[in-house]
């Protein structure tokens, strides 16, 4: 396993394109160093997924992503036996005239297994990066199955025994508090909270993502996000939908923010019917705060 | 006993963390040995000639939700801060003692305080009326002249509605194992995989409905007659079911479900009232409010949640702060049950500027300030929002 040092993981990220202050580079460091699964919070859109994605892509290792959602057991995390697979093998056993006792190792094999993300996650040669996203979306009884697998990495298949992770996997758990999460879960990671980024870090994430972006409009972008996240909005807008809007904008070739654009294209930051209609009325004094001067008509 | 104050001058690092450490979870952290050693094994790591490193991996390592990982500076702080006056002089010693004991003698005031306030030993008077009521009378008289005796019996009655409440079937079908009513769809269904042979049979039965809430208890002074009644219902609610959020508040908000769910019901008010400081102080119901709908509103409700508000209503902040508040929680909750022990009055009119700010928002204002009108709301909670006011 590489080992990283701080600075070598705040290079990692930079290097990825993944701009985060001193708390990132170090969770992760730390979460890497003391094998610890690393709980990540925060608002919508704020980066939680990508820390996983980034440092897979750094560490040159496979990405396992369980989606949770309410319902979710665990023949979706662990394995299930492809059914139909076996059935069909064992006719044509049956037809070759196998013993019975063969027949049940063979199809209870490696080959009729259907490995999900978990179970995946600690068979694997070289560590991956597995990332339980949306953890608080799941019931509180996968949480519970969740800490048995978190502190011993290992999973037992009836049929065929019990596997132990050779390589343990760095695990990454995103959430957005749907639910707070058992105090049981949290003591077992580490803990991240991630916040809306602030003006220059912002700024430096747009310019790094669409490097083609006129200055001026950069600016103007990220200050008026920041003037929008103010108001009460039912649904804040986070870094992906700043992103969206510079490459939005970018892709005309502008080179400031006017009132007309700014309308027309809100649709790409705000989701939500009554923040828009919101975020209309209030447009000009927000536009004010930001700098731009309005020219109406 | 108060450890923040033992903090004495020690030499090893490793000590000084052990005792940083016993004083984080005097504040109310949850930090194991295993934290501890975690901690020691990454300083091990990092280059610990920079404080900034050190203070983050602390932080990393042992805050474990958003609200502790924002306090940590303070008590970083606090505790440096403590340890150095306690390596300044041995002289510091004896104040710290005096100190120590000053806090204790408040604590036990507290307590005392709070036993009164509990009524566990009622005055005279309230001990008289108490020998002449029986169930019937209970239920209509008002909260705000129970005695203890009376308020067991009370107690047991709402656990009871509670726990009725919070278990209710719904329309809804789910798989069971218990062999009472057969699917025939689910049957079907998965006998389709097999090619349509029917190798199980599928039950079924009522899923439950789980009731979401959420509690926002006032416990200002200007409430203090029925808080104590109100921390019972609390306490009941919270144990009858796990979907309940508690909060409690008077010129702050406090998350308190934790607390209820991990202590017996002295233990647990004596905790809240220790570390909620204006436990029965002034009231900023629009501030609190607000603070639940920015921090908790996102979490805690959706279409499913009732949210229960229990207070009189009197509000020292603005009115705007209060409507603005109200409308998050309005919009985004199944419905808002108001409980105003005053309202019970039949002299009373809404004239309290707070309340009527939040009127508009309100489905049901009711007075709950004697056992028969709370059953009667209680039975409203089963149902949901009939119209949108606007």
């Amino acid at each position: 396993m590489k080992i990283l040092g701080l600075d070598e993981t705040q290079n990692m990220l930079k290097s990825e394109g993944y701009i985060g202050d001193r708390s990132i580079a170090m969770s992760l460091f730390l979460a890497m160093q003391l094998q610890k699964p690393l709980l990540v919070e925060g608002p919508a859109g704020v980066g939680k997924t990508e820390i996983a994605k980034v440092l897979a892509k750094a560490l040159n290792t496979r990405l396992l992503r369980l989606q949770c959602y309410e319902g979710l057991d665990s023949s979706d995390a662990l394995y299930e036996w492809n059914y139909q697979h076996q059935l069909l093998h064992l006719k044509m056993m049956e037809q070759q005239g196998i013993e019975t006792k063969e027949m049940e190792t063979a199809i209870f094999s490696d080959k009729f297994l259907l490995k999900r993300p978990i179970l995946e996650a600690i068979t694997q040669d070289k560590s991956p990066v597995l990332l339980l996203d949306e953890v608080d979306r799941a019931d509180e009884e996968f949480e519970s199955f969740l800490l048995e697998v978190l502190s011993d990495w290992q999973v037992t298949i009836p049929e065929i025994g019990t596997t132990t992770a050779t390589h343990k996997p760095y695990v990454i758990l995103t959430g957005n508090r749907t639910r707070e999460l058992s105090e049981a879960l949290r003591r077992r990671c580490l803990y991240l909270w991630i916040d809306y980024p602030d003006f220059e870090k912002e700024l430096s994430i747009v310019k790094t993502k669409v490097p083609e972006i006129d200055v001026k409009l950069g600016q103007q972008i990220c200050s008026f996000m920041k003037e929008l996240r103010l108001l009460k909005l039912e649904k804040t807008p986070g870094i992906s939908e700043t992103i969206d809007w510079a490459r939005a904008l970018a892709s005309m070739h502008l080179k400031h923010l006017d009132q007309r654009i700014v309308e027309d294209t809100l649709g790409v930051v705000l989701k939500d019917w009554q923040d828009m209609r919101h975020t209309q009325d209030a447009l000009s004094e927000l536009l004010e705060k930001t700098g731009v001067t309005s020219r109406i008509g | 006993m108060a450890i923040s104050t033992n903090i004495t001058y020690q030499t090893e690092l490793s000590a000084n963390l052990v005792l940083f450490c016993r004083f984080l979870r005097n504040k109310g952290m949850v930090i194991g040995v295993n934290e501890e050693a975690e901690v020691l094994t990454a300083l091990h790591l990092l280059p610990i000639s920079r404080e900034i490193y050190f203070k983050e991996a602390l932080k990393i390592i042992w805050c474990k939700n958003k609200y502790h990982q924002q306090k940590f500076e303070a008590y970083y702080l606090e505790f440096w801060e403590q340890l150095e006056k306690a390596t300044a002089a041995k002289t510091k010693k004896l104040a710290d003692k005096k100190n120590s004991n000053k806090k204790q003698r408040t604590k036990e005031a507290q307590f005392e305080s709070l036993k009164k306030w509990l009524n566990l030993n009622p005055s005279e008077d309230e001990k008289e009326i108490a020998a002449h009521s029986d169930l019937e009378v209970l239920t209509k008289k008002d909260f705000s002249n129970l005695n203890s005796e009376e308020m067991q019996l009370i107690w047991r009655l709402l656990q009871k509605e509670a726990r009725k409440l919070t278990h209710k079937k719904s329309r809804l079908q789910r798989v069971s194992k218990r062999k009472k009513q057969l699917d025939l769809k689910r049957t079907i269904k998965s006998g389709m995989r097999n090619g349509g042979e029917i190798q199980q049979l599928v039950y079924s039965q009522p899923k439950e409905q789980k009731l979401k809430l959420v509690l926002l208890c006032d416990v200002s002074r200007s409430m203090e007659l029925y808080s104590r009644f109100f921390a019972h219902l609390i306490y009941a609610f919270q144990h009858a079911h796990d979907k309940i959020e508690t909060f409690v508040f008077s010129t702050a908000l406090y998350h308190v479900s934790e607390i209820l769910n991990n202590n017996e019901f002295a233990k647990a008010f004596d905790t809240i009232s220790e570390r909620v400081p204006h436990w029965s102080g002034g009231t900023a119901i629009g501030s609190c409010l607000q603070v639940f709908a920015d921090n908790y509103s996102y979490a805690m409700l959706d279409k499913k949640t009732t949210v229960l508000i229990l207070s009189d209503g009197w509000d020292t902040g603005s009115p705007v702060i209060m409507k603005n508040a109200m409308q998050t929680i309005y919009k985004k909750s199944r419905k808002l049950i108001w409980l105003n022990p005053l309202s019970g009055n039949p002299n009373f009119n809404p004239e309290v500027i707070g309340l009527q700010t939040a009127l508009p928002y309100i489905d049901i204002l009711a007075p709950a300030h004697n056992l028969e009108s709370l059953k009667e709301v209680l039975q409203q909670l089963k149902s949901g929002r009939k119209s949108v006011k606007w």
